[in-house]
């Protein structure tokens, strides 16, 4: 019956419990989708590995690194294995794909980055082709290219041909799923060499030298220990290098573009707020409209915590019709903007994290909007209430 | 057992713009157990003031308010609100129904503090809403209901807990003669085949003639009671 009360209670001004549960669902999946690119965002600092370093130029990251320093690197005592890591830069034809594709050595690559399974094709066939590439699941999904597909690039960075305008063909002889939440399926790697062999034969121009290098570290070894070696090592030039861990490289990398996350999460404590004052607003009117109600209930000897704890329960009630349609809603949205977020946000995902922040939000936000009828309710002496008009 | 209430030097005070308003004024009556009382005087005389206290909807500043021995005044408002759940029932003017639920649902409401299953709660229910005469009415909502139908389910929820006083401030106030008379003549019976305490505000002398006694206020103040018992021509 207290059951039947509060639904019928509900259903008595459907337009109005109808828009605030549908402003509910909209702000929580809104916020759900805002706290998974946050974590997907920040994903790739949470969970780096901690047996890898980055060695980059002291003087900035697109300062190109020589060629040399890769065998003095693989040299220092405690480095299992090194890859070299070059932005291409390069855009998909006129149809404004733009993904991130680097050059890298695919021995090692494969080992240092277990998190990269491969789904269909196989590094193998991948390594015996020079201009082969192995591409994400989301990129592959994203463009429709699949085994065997040639995938045409034009970069800046790297003009090919006599005009400059000459595409660089890859083709696709591997298409992985990130198996942990750090990595991303939006990215293309391609055969380092392939580049370094076009540009020493003068089809394409560029920068010589490497953008990053990646070391993997042997178990049981210092971090430390190899980024003070590693920077030593090149102390006296030709370019000094800053060896960080691959979370702090990370972290400096998404920090260019700002504080995301605390921008996203701003975005997504403005939209709670808004919705607080919408439900409190509902709740409010409904504990005005029904305080002679209340008074009955009172006299007919309902306790003060029990018609309290009744709007309460509406409230709450309301938030959590409007929680099922908003995860609903969420996992509808993620859907649809996994293929643009996860590039830079490699981590989203509407996981279990994300809803039990989302409900326990929307929980609180419940809670909070129904106390303050709730405790007026309450308060109110019966024969105040019973005064009120209908 | 019928339930008997006492007041003794009951007063109750209420500000209102900066003024105070005494509306009882050291009030003493004494109504018997199993009487059908109606109470009558000018607005503002008290008349609604008395039945709250009455029925433990408020507390008087300075006085005794006892009903079948319970002194009302030392009650917390928890304890008086399962004072009132156990004890007496309330009828008002407006009829104060929940228009989002059924006659019988109405009914059931104040079963709800009381230790039942839902079958049994339906059953008293719907003895209750037999006893006014609308069990066929019962899946009906207010608003499909006349006036002296909305009254005759008030009464039934005021009676489904069976408690011993009953409590009506001017039940007839909204309804035609007819129906008025019909909803009186139910608070009748209650009182004189179920041995109910009653005590009904009204400013209808017609509707008063169907109590055993009258009782007048003036200005917060006894005026008076009257026996109906020995008036000719009583209901």
């Amino acid at each position: 019956m207290p059951w039947t009360l509060l639904f019928r209670n509900m259903i008595g001004h459907p337009v109005r419990s109808t828009l605030t549960v549908l402003s509910v669902a909209v702000a929580l999946a809104l916020l759900c989708v805002l706290d998974a690119t946050a974590r997907g965002y920040t994903a790739a600092v949470d969970l780096a590995a901690q047996n890898r370093l980055v060695v980059m130029s002291q003087v900035s990251l697109f300062v190109p690194l020589p060629l040399s320093y890769q065998s003095k690197i693989q040299q220092v005592e405690g480095v299992k294995t090194t890859t070299k890591f070059q932005w291409f830069g390069g855009e998909f034809g006129d149809r404004g794909g733009f993904f991130a594709q680097f050059g890298i050595d695919a021995e090692s690559f494969e080992s240092m980055y277990p998190e990269i399974g491969l789904v269909e094709g196989s590094f193998e066939e991948f390594r015996g082709e020079r201009t082969g590439c192995v591409i994400g699941k989301g990129l592959a999904d994203q463009f429709g290219w699949a085994i065997g597909d040639s995938v045409p690039l034009t970069t800046p960075l790297f003009p090919r041909g006599k005009s400059g305008e000459e595409a660089w063909t890859f083709v696709v002889r591997g298409i992985y799923k990130a198996l942990r939440p750090n990595f991303d399926e939006q990215t293309m790697f391609f055969h380092f060499d392939y580049l370094r062999e076009s540009l020493e034969a003068g089809a394409a121009l560029g920068p010589p030298g490497v953008g990053t290098y990646a070391i993997e570290i042997d178990s049981g070894v210092r971090a430390e220990t190899v980024m003070t070696a590693v920077d030593g090592l090149f102390e006296n030039g030709p370019q000094r290098v800053r060896t960080t861990p691959e979370a702090e490289f990370n972290r400096q990398f998404l920090s260019m573009m700002g504080n995301i996350p605390l921008l996203l999460r701003s975005i997504g404590g403005a939209v709670l707020f808004a919705i607080f004052f919408a439900v409190l607003n509902t709740m409010l009117m409904a504990g005005r409209e029904r305080t002679r109600d209340l008074g009955i209930m009172k006299a007919l000897g309902f306790k003060n915590g029990y018609i309290g704890a009744m709007l309460v329960m509406e409230s709450m009630l309301l938030i959590l019709i409007g929680s099922v349609l908003g995860i609903a809603l969420a996992h509808l949205l993620a859907g649809i903007m996994k293929p643009f977020v996860s590039g830079w946000a490699p981590g989203f995902a509407i996981d279990g994290a994300v809803l039990l922040n989302g409900l326990a939000m929307a929980a609180a936000l419940g809670l909070i909007s129904g106390l303050a009828p709730g405790l007026r309710a309450a308060k109110i002496l019966p024969v105040r209430a019973l005064r009120e008009d209908a | 057992m019928a339930v008997a209430i006492t007041l003794r030097s009951v007063t109750k005070t209420y500000s209102r713009g900066g003024e105070t308003l005494r509306v009882l004024d050291e009030l003493d009556l004494d109504m018997d157990g199993g009487t059908f009382y109606a109470l009558m005087g000018p607005s503002g005389s008290g008349k609604t003031t008395l039945l709250n206290l009455v029925g433990g909807l408020d507390h008087c500043d300075s006085g005794l308010v006892q009903v079948g021995g319970d002194d009302l005044n030392s009650l917390s408002a928890s304890e008086l609100a399962a004072w009132r759940s156990a004890n007496v029932g309330f009828v008002f003017q407006g009829f104060n129904l929940l228009p989002v639920l059924s006659a019988r649902e109405n009914v059931e409401l104040p079963l709800l503090l009381a230790p039942l299953s839902r079958k049994q709660r339906r059953e008293q229910a719907e003895r209750a809403l037999e006893l006014v005469g609308l069990k066929d009415r019962m899946k009906h909502k207010p608003r499909e209901l006349s006036g002296g139908q909305e009254q005759r389910v008030a009464i039934a929820r005021a009676i489904a807990t069976d408690p011993q006083v009953l409590l009506a401030d001017e039940p007839t106030g909204d309804l035609d003669r007819e129906s008025a008379d019909a909803v009186l003549q139910i608070m009748q019976r209650l009182n004189r085949e179920l041995n109910k305490t009653v005590l009904m505000v009204t400013h209808d002398p017609q509707a008063a003639t169907y109590a055993d006694q009258t009782i007048h206020l003036d200005k917060g103040k006894l005026g008076g009671i009257e026996d109906n018992r020995t008036e000719a021509g009583a209901n």
